[in-house]
């Protein structure tokens, strides 16, 4: 078969991002719009939920995206987009001009979604991984876990109730004083602490389903500061953090090799920006290696929001034959996986 | 805060609006998913902080908005004025971040803790803005009561 190269746009949330991707998996840029070269490019601009700066930025992303891959735009095979779940006019920033594009290069267009986008993230790095596997999809905005029977058969097996980790996470973070982003600044306190000096629940753990719940850790850590400080005049915010860290991370690891071990898979695969914590990493890893099952995790910079994902996931679609229409749609909405 | 919420739903119709404002861990998710439940909706009601809007389809259309993450700018990229102006009932989370974008219109709940405790109950405070929700607050009166 011909190399298939792919242009992968995604604006869903935060970033605005491009990338080309060659069969798959050979990464040949990704470009994200906080990106210090990009910034300079349109004079610091400091990337916010709002499609005004998408806008302002995607030529430029898309451009650098094909400089990075040293092609022009008629060696693009195929136009990817993500379309959905996200803010609705970030979304249709990137579809309208995917669209534009594939039109005037005359390509065809694929429609990705974001959630589906994390997960393959690891096929990037691992083409051959077996199927059938069990991923956790883990991020401010999302904590699934995810059932796969093979390329594009996604099943949710449970999701959060609340919360999604990484905004408890935030949450926890801004509520400290720990700073922002809140999973680097919780994961930096909690190394300088130890866990089990204050007791957290861990949610949903005795459980015998896939559901998360972090709304009530969150309520029950700040909880715990207002109580100690109110009794002692004093609380360890460095032992509390390590507390927070350790009941969310053994509740997700828990869940997730339950649900591996549960569906008979020998993958597991971890995806989404909750999945750069160490510790998630290193207890998923040794939990795994303990009940035999194999662990996929992305490098750190195809954790968070990118492109290359798209395009990664787009070419198992392309290889499907699952083309979308030039009238493509973006969709806000969640439940579509 | 849930029953609160269903008791509360009785009284919204389409085009409603509702503000909610309270600290972290206070219940606005939880008190949204009390006015989606009244609204007839059962599935999942998750905060929306990072994804901005969720919308459910109970027996009308809800909008569940929180504005945590968001500044007075980024009002036009939500198509705010877009759904405000359909069916449905609007619920927003943290409305004070972009205060002056928003209609000067609604319910503005206020829920406050007791004793900076998490554990004690918590005190709800229910604002009518504009003269129309102003009134409706007596029928608000009928479904839910004061002091309790």
């Amino acid at each position: 078969m011909d190399d298939v190269v792919i242009l992968g746009i995604e604006t869903s949330c935060d970033e605005t991002a491009a990338a080309v991707v060659r069969n798959g998996s050979e990464l040949l840029s990704n470009v994200i719009n906080s990106q210090i070269n990009v910034h300079r490019k349109f004079g610091g601009v400091v990337p916010e939920v709002a499609s005004r700066k998408h806008i302002e930025n995607i030529s430029g992303v898309v451009e650098q995206a094909l400089a990075d891959a040293a092609l022009d735009f008629g060696e693009i095979d195929v136009v990817a987009v993500t379309n959905r779940p996200g803010l609705i006019g970030a979304l249709l920033v990137g579809v309208s001009f995917a669209k534009g594009l594939a039109y005037a290069l005359d390509r065809p267009l694929i429609a990705v979604n974001h959630l589906e986008g994390h997960i393959y993230a690891n096929f990037l790095e691992n083409p051959d991984i077996e199927f059938p596997v069990v991923c956790l999809v883990v991020s401010g905005g999302h904590t699934s876990l995810v059932y796969m029977e093979s390329h594009g058969c996604c099943e949710v097996m449970g999701e959060t109730r609340d919360d999604a980790a990484g905004e408890a996470f935030d949450k926890v973070a801004r509520f400290l004083g720990l700073g922002y982003p809140g999973g680097p600044a919780v994961e930096r306190a909690a190394r300088d602490g130890q866990p089990g000096i204050y007791q957290l629940p861990r949610v949903y753990l005795d459980r015998n389903d896939f559901e998360f719940s972090f709304s009530g850790l969150k309520t029950a850590t700040m909880n715990q500061w207002n109580q100690l400080k109110r009794k002692q005049g004093f609380a360890n915010v460095n032992d509390l953090a390590a507390e927070f860290q350790a009941a969310l991370v053994e509740v997700l690891v828990e869940k997730t090799v339950l649900a591996g071990l549960t569906r008979e898979v020998n993958s597991i695969l971890l995806a989404g920006g909750v999945a750069a914590n160490g510790l998630l990493r290193e207890q998923l890893a040794s939990r795994s290696r303990e009940e035999g099952l194999r662990l996929y995790r992305p490098s750190m910079d195809l954790c968070t929001d990118n492109a290359a994902m798209i395009a990664g996931c787009a070419y198992h679609q392309y290889l499907r034959g699952e083309t979308a229409p030039l009238n493509l749609n973006a969709y806000a909405g969640l439940d579509l996986l | 805060m849930i029953q609160f919420g269903e008791r509360m739903a009785r009284i919204l119709k389409s085009g409603d609006i509702v503000y909610l404002m309270g600290e972290l861990g206070a219940g606005k998710t939880t008190l949204a998913r009390g006015l989606a439940r009244g609204l007839g909706y059962q599935g999942r009601v998750t905060s929306p902080t990072f994804t901005v809007l969720n919308i459910y389809q109970g027996v009308l259309p809800v909008y569940h908005c929180d504005f945590y993450r968001l500044g007075e700018g980024d009002a036009c990229d939500l198509g705010l004025e877009d759904f405000l102006e359909k069916d449905g009932v609007t619920l927003v989370e943290w409305p004070e971040q972009m205060a002056r974008a928003l209609p000067a219109r609604g319910f503005a709940v206020r829920i406050l803790l007791t004793d900076n405790d998490y554990d004690l109950p918590r005190i709800v405070q229910i604002r009518g803005l504009g003269n129309e929700y102003e009134a409706r607050l007596e029928e608000l009166k009928t479904v839910v009561s004061p002091g309790n």
